[in-house]
């Protein structure tokens, strides 16, 4: 069963996607568009003509693309964790070495902001893996999994993974990546048709991985919870500097993975 | 082919550009957008990038200034692509018609595919216009549009003529101003 859930992850994650768009229009007293609006958007966007910069710039989004992909099907298909966090990391310097290589001001800046993202999650997805390593005994995330939720026995590991998804899927607090009014969308603003497809498809697997992540942690259940805690506090805050964003996560975030983790080894 | 573009049909993005207007049509857009209207259930949202847009929603007669940005965001949005012109003075120039640093209209410029009147127009308006604009859209296909400059000549020496009447009208006023 994982293997299809892999296998069609981007389909999958439109319908999260989809879903989510619905719920926040809800929140707001909107209708919202129909559930399959990603899908919609993609068969539009398959339409226009495309233009890019040069070869490759839309390569490096393929590339963005395929690498994102092989990191989910690692972490559902049993794999180890620390494997899935860093091919997930090779997948955003792609994402970010795009960002550089177009004199646009709003690419450079998206990039940088991305970096900055990088800094701010990465350590805390490594410390939630050392944790699982600790009171599971295994780097696999199947043994993970086995191994029963672990609400009790990291909650503060949990407050910050609730941080970091809403980080890695744009959402308020922590969206100056793709601050969309304000940099234009940061890498993606010079890619159009196809290629920006790839990247909209891209957005559907992060939410399919950082989801796996919250799913190892503590079950159905908690994806559920985070889904509905990440849209309210999106709808419910304004947008942090990207200096404020690493503040955040480096004085409230990191600290309580670490905390957390000192409790599990001692 | 036929059913994909249906599905197309329901993913309008806009680009929504100010070209000198009073900001009466812009706040109208907002107002579409917000959860009276909800522009978005139709899956417009607007990108406020050329390159990821398929329609360009223009408020404002065209100033002086802003016609070379107008034309280079509308050769920026990949085709098939509309131009909606939103308010009476994108039309014509509406109120701001004949005015010494005012274009009349986007027309002049780009080739306009829907024109909403009003000053402002209303939300049920804009949305009846999106409605005209998807019709439009999915007859387009990916053949490159050209921005083009509508009368050429006529407008120029109409122009020409408009800016020395202004300057004899400055001259003689000088010359009554007691010294
Ligand atoms: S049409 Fe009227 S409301 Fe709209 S920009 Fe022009 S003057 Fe303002």
């Amino acid at each position: 069963m994982m293997v299809w859930i892999v296998l069609l992850a981007p389909l999958w994650g439109g319908f999260i996607l989809g879903a989510e768009r619905k719920i926040r229009a809800h929140m707001q007293h909107r209708m919202g568009p129909p559930l399959l609006q990603p899908f919609y958007d993609m068969a539009k966007l398959m339409q226009k003509r495309t233009t890019i910069i040069h070869s490759g710039h839309a390569l490096l989004a393929l590339g963005y693309f395929v690498t994102l992909w092989i990191a989910v099907g690692v972490v559902l298909l049993d794999g180890n964790v620390l494997w899935a966090i860093f091919i997930h990391l090779l997948a955003s310097v792609l994402l970010v070495t795009a960002g550089f290589s177009v004199p646009s001001i709003f690419s450079h800046v998206g990039a940088n902001r991305e970096l900055l993202a990088i800094v701010s999650y990465e350590p805390i997805l490594l410390l939630l893996g050392v944790a699982w390593y600790v009171s599971s005994g295994s780097w696999e995330s199947g043994a993970i999994a086995l191994g029963g939720t672990y609400w009790t026995s990291m909650p503060l590991l949990g407050v910050a993974l609730l941080m970091v998804v809403l980080l890695k899927t744009g959402k308020s607090p922590f969206d100056m990546a793709h601050a969309h009014q304000e940099i234009v969308g940061g890498v993606e603003v010079e890619y159009s048709g196809i290629f920006y497809e790839v990247l909209y498809m891209a957005r559907f697997l992060e939410y399919i991985f950082i989801y796996a992540f919250v799913f190892l942690w503590g079950g159905v259940v908690a994806v559920a919870l985070f889904f509905v805690l990440a849209n309210l506090i999106d709808n419910a805050t304004a947008r942090l500097t990207p200096a404020q964003t690493v503040r955040w996560f480096y004085a409230l975030g990191l600290p309580l993975a670490l905390l957390n983790l000192l409790g599990l080894v001692a | 082919m036929k059913w994909f573009r249906q599905w197309a049909q329901k993913s309008p993005w806009i680009l929504h550009y100010n070209a000198g207007s009073c900001n009466g049509c812009d706040i109208e857009i907002l107002a579409a957008l917000g959860p009276d209207y909800d522009l978005e259930r139709f899956g417009v949202l607007n990108r406020g990038n050329p390159k990821q847009s398929d329609i360009f929603l223009v408020t404002g007669p065209v100033t002086y200034r802003s016609r070379e940005r107008l034309v280079e965001l509308y050769t920026q949005i990949p085709e098939p692509k509309v131009v909606v012109a939103m308010g009476a003075c994108t039309a014509t120039g509406g109120v701001f018609r004949g005015m010494y640093n005012v274009e009349d209209g986007i027309d002049t410029y780009i080739p306009v595919d829907v024109y909403i009147p009003g000053c402002a127009p209303s939300p049920q308006l804009l949305i009846d216009g999106m409605a005209k604009a998807l019709e439009i859209w999915v007859q387009k296909s990916r053949d490159i549009e050209k921005p083009h400059r509508l009368f050429g000549g006529i407008r120029k020496t109409l122009h020409y003529l408009d800016r020395r009447t202004m300057a004899q009208t400055l001259a003689q006023s000088k010359e009554k101003e007691p010294q």
